[in-house]
């Protein structure tokens, strides 16, 4: 039955949080630690309420945002000529192998240590994390490109223009979107955690501060949420690649 | 009694007829080749006769017992033989993955899989994967691992689909060596009609589009020629030429008759 | 939980790259020097290598800080491996079991580990099991996740081949199942490495255990820019050492793959 089966994603959910709250109503009973999910669905509604989840929320996107622009900027800009120059390419390896290895959390005290607390720290370390993906994935994307086709641009004689505006860039983009989407996902984990680590801004933050207050329904409302808007992002993300995909002719 | 038998066998497979009720026998030792066009059944019958699909209607029999699931003792050789081997196994390996599910002894795997890869000629390549073979060894690696299982029937699947005119004869000949040396049943599918003729003993024809109340077994013909076969004086053989004609005459018709 | 998976690939292929870095490391040395960026924030070169120096030397703690990161990211990693393996397998095999797990595995891959740490400290304090069992979680997605799929992905004519030789459930695995899944497997623990490494750095800033995270967040507070940069430094040695390591087991284990 149609039902059932629409249905059939949220059977293990659904009994999990049963027995999580059954757990800690009958057993547990009262705790500083953990709080039932219904304590939690009261305390989101709460956070709507007064507005601290628009704001928290708003923070850790934008910064996000922010920072995956950034990052996508400099890590297309790179990505493209390190892919159309094998001499550019090859000049950048060593450079690239000794800075890419390191964790972008690495970057948290250094980026404190700058910016101080607030927006531009975060959105500095989300830039360093995203470049990077962007960086490679673009330049894998333009080096790819099937030389069938750049054969024909030399036969049909398209200019260097022509050929990177109509082979060269047409061609990426299908890839480029899902090196977007890859990106945006750790656009998003950064942002949470440098705010989890040491930013007093943010979902994050928030769901720190819930914890160190002994509020725990508040604290799992904030860590449902991030679920929640992490899962929104991506699935976004994802759809747009998909779109991008079909506009570009992909068999699906 | 018959090895094999095809009992009014009907398939529907998403509301489609693949197979109309067919029925006929296979005896020990005999070599059986199915034929039509595409579409009309054929690799469908040799899945239901292996147990890898199930019968509609009708029942498939394998010593008067009603055949349910595959088993050990019906080997089966796919046409796309780069999907059925194991890429991460070298040759050697692939053939013992058939020992292993036999639970055969350890000490004795190694003797066995020497002599299975001599007899299909890759002693030499024992230790090579499979992405370092061309498709006709390839197919000779899952020959190899069919004989491994010591079965009794041999089901073939368009196993010469894939490869080149001459690497097909020379399969065709190994095949018709091995089957007879080790005396084994074989149901054969193949699109090609002088393969057919060649390697069979008999030669069913399926018609094409199968439509309930319309049998799908179209002819079935004895082939008359002596073993062992030879490429060329076989296919100059009168018999051969006989069985030709009448095969690609009723194909003809049939074609003429479906449009 | 998403992070980019490394290709390790062979270093000082060309002078000319080496040139070019040398010529950045130039640039910090200028800048520095000349004030450009304030000493606060950007150290000299040779005030970093001091740094590390002195705290590799024996009686510094930079030596057992960057032992105490690499034990604990290796440990989570480990753990979270053979958890991630042993329920992938589980949940792969049975297409009954992805049917109702799936979404809800498909939820929980995007969240960040470190979300989990508040959950963490609450129930188990501000200790080393608290990093571990966040590291252990965070690290366990990927390679859970890609052995679902690497498990439900086996080709359909190898399934096929496993009914014919009618492998039991535990065969399957150990000859299909796992060997099919093992580039996935261990394209997932490249990921899980490096999500082990964040994940232990960020823990040792929030639950002030000793190791290069809460040495770097020292530093940074007490405006020790020198050994600030060479605990970067540090980690990013880790991070290199640790995916070129795992680079040259992947490659060895898939030898098969580039045959």
């Amino acid at each position: 039955m149609r039902l059932t089966r629409w249905l059939r994603p949220w059977w293990f959910p659904i009994a999990l949080l049963a027995l999580f709250e059954a757990y800690l109503r009958v057993v547990v009973q009262q705790s500083d630690a953990l709080a039932p999910p219904s304590a939690a669905l009261r305390a989101f509604i709460g956070l709507i309420g007064d507005g601290s989840l628009l704001r928290a929320t708003a923070f850790t996107l934008g910064s996000a945002a922010l920072g995956l622009l950034i990052g996508t900027a400099l890590g297309v800009a790179f990505g493209v000529w390190f892919g159309l120059s094998g001499r550019a390419a090859r000049l950048s390896l060593v450079s690239v192998e000794m800075l890419r290895p390191v964790p972008a959390v690495a970057l948290i005290p250094l980026a404190m240590l700058v910016f101080g607390f607030g927006l531009r720290m975060e959105i500095a370390v989300v830039a360093f994390a995203t470049f990077w993906p962007m960086l490679l994935l673009t330049q894998g994307a333009v080096t790819q490109v099937d030389a069938r086709l750049l054969e024909v641009s030399r036969v049909l004689g398209l200019s260097a223009w022509q050929r990177s505006v109509k082979i060269v860039l047409p061609a990426c983009v299908a890839r480029l979107f899902v090196a977007l989407r890859l990106s945006v996902a750790i656009a998003l984990v950064v942002a949470v955690t440098v705010e989890i680590a040491a930013n007093p801004n943010g979902m994050g933050y928030a769901m720190m501060i819930a914890q160190q207050s002994l509020d725990p329904a508040q604290m799992l409302a904030w860590l449902g949420w991030i679920g929640v808007v992490g899962y929104a992002v991506n699935a976004l993300a994802l759809g747009l690649q998909r779109v991008v995909a079909r506009r570009m002719g992909a068999a699906s | 009694m018959s090895l094999l038998s095809f009992d009014r066998v009907a398939i529907h497979l998403g509301g489609r007829e693949i197979l109309s009720p067919t029925s006929f026998e296979v005896g020990r030792g005999e070599f059986v080749c199915i034929v039509g066009p595409s579409g009309c059944g054929k690799t469908t019958l040799l899945r239901a006769a292996s147990g890898l699909v199930t019968a509609s209607a009708g029942e498939v029999r394998r010593h008067g017992v009603r055949v349910t699931q595959p088993s050990r003792e019906v080997a089966f050789v796919f046409q796309d033989y780069g999907r059925a081997l194991l890429p991460w196994r070298t040759v050697r390996g692939n053939v013992a993955l058939a020992l292993e599910a036999a639970g055969a002894p350890k000490a004795q795997q190694a003797a066995r899989i020497d002599s299975v890869l001599a007899k299909v000629g890759l002693a030499a390549h024992a230790d090579k994967f499979p992405a370092q073979l061309s498709g006709g060894m390839q197919q000779r690696v899952q020959i190899a691992r069919c004989l491994a299982q010591q079965p009794e029937l041999l089901m073939m699947d368009e196993p010469f689909g894939a490869l080149d005119a001459l690497t097909r004869q020379n399969l065709q000949d190994e095949v018709a060596r091995l089957v007879r040396d080790e005396g084994l049943t074989v149901l054969f599918v193949t699109h090609d009609l002088e393969e057919a003729i060649y390697l069979g003993d008999r030669v069913i024809m399926l018609q094409a589009n199968p439509a309930p109340g319309r049998p799908s077994l179209a002819r079935m013909l004895p082939v008359g020629i002596a073993h062992p076969r030879d490429q060329l004086t076989t296919k100059e053989h009168p018999e051969f030429l006989t069985l030709r004609r009448d095969l690609y005459r009723y194909i003809e018709h049939g074609h003429h008759a479906a449009h | 939980m998403t992070a980019i998976p490394r290709k390790a690939r062979p270093l000082g292929s060309s002078l000319g790259s080496g040139i070019v870095f040398a010529a950045l490391v130039a640039l910090w040395w200028a800048a520095s020097h000349a004030g450009w960026i304030s000493r606060v924030f950007l150290p000299t070169p040779e005030a970093t290598l001091d740094s590390l120096r002195a705290g590799l030397a024996a009686g510094g703690e930079l030596a057992s800080f960057t032992l105490a990161t690499t034990l604990r990211m290796l440990e989570g990693w480990l753990l979270a491996s053979l958890l991630g393996v042993a329920l992938g397998a589980l949940i792969g095999i049975s297409p009954t079991a992805r049917a109702y797990l799936q979404p809800t595995l498909e939820f929980v891959r995007p969240l960040p580990a470190s979300a989990l740490m508040p959950l963490a400290i609450a129930l188990l304090g501000l200790s080393p099991a608290m990093v571990l069992s966040v590291v252990a979680f965070g690290a366990m997605w990927p390679v859970l996740l890609a052995t679902v799929h690497g498990f439900a992905a086996v080709d359909a004519r190898l399934l096929e081949v496993a009914r014919c030789l009618q492998l039991t459930r535990g065969e399957f695995v150990r000859t299909i199942g796992l060997p099919n899944a093992l580039p996935d497997i261990l394209a997932g623990m490249r990921l899980s490495l490096t999500v082990s490494l964040i994940v232990s750095v960020v823990g040792e800033m929030i639950a002030s255990q000793p190791g290069l995270g809460q040495a770097i967040l020292l530093a940074a507070r007490a405006f020790h820019a020198s050994e600030l940069f060479a605990g970067i430094v540090l980690l990013g040695v880790i991070g290199f050492a640790s995916n070129t390591l795992l680079g040259y087991a992947e490659r060895a284990l898939l030898k098969w793959q580039s045959t």
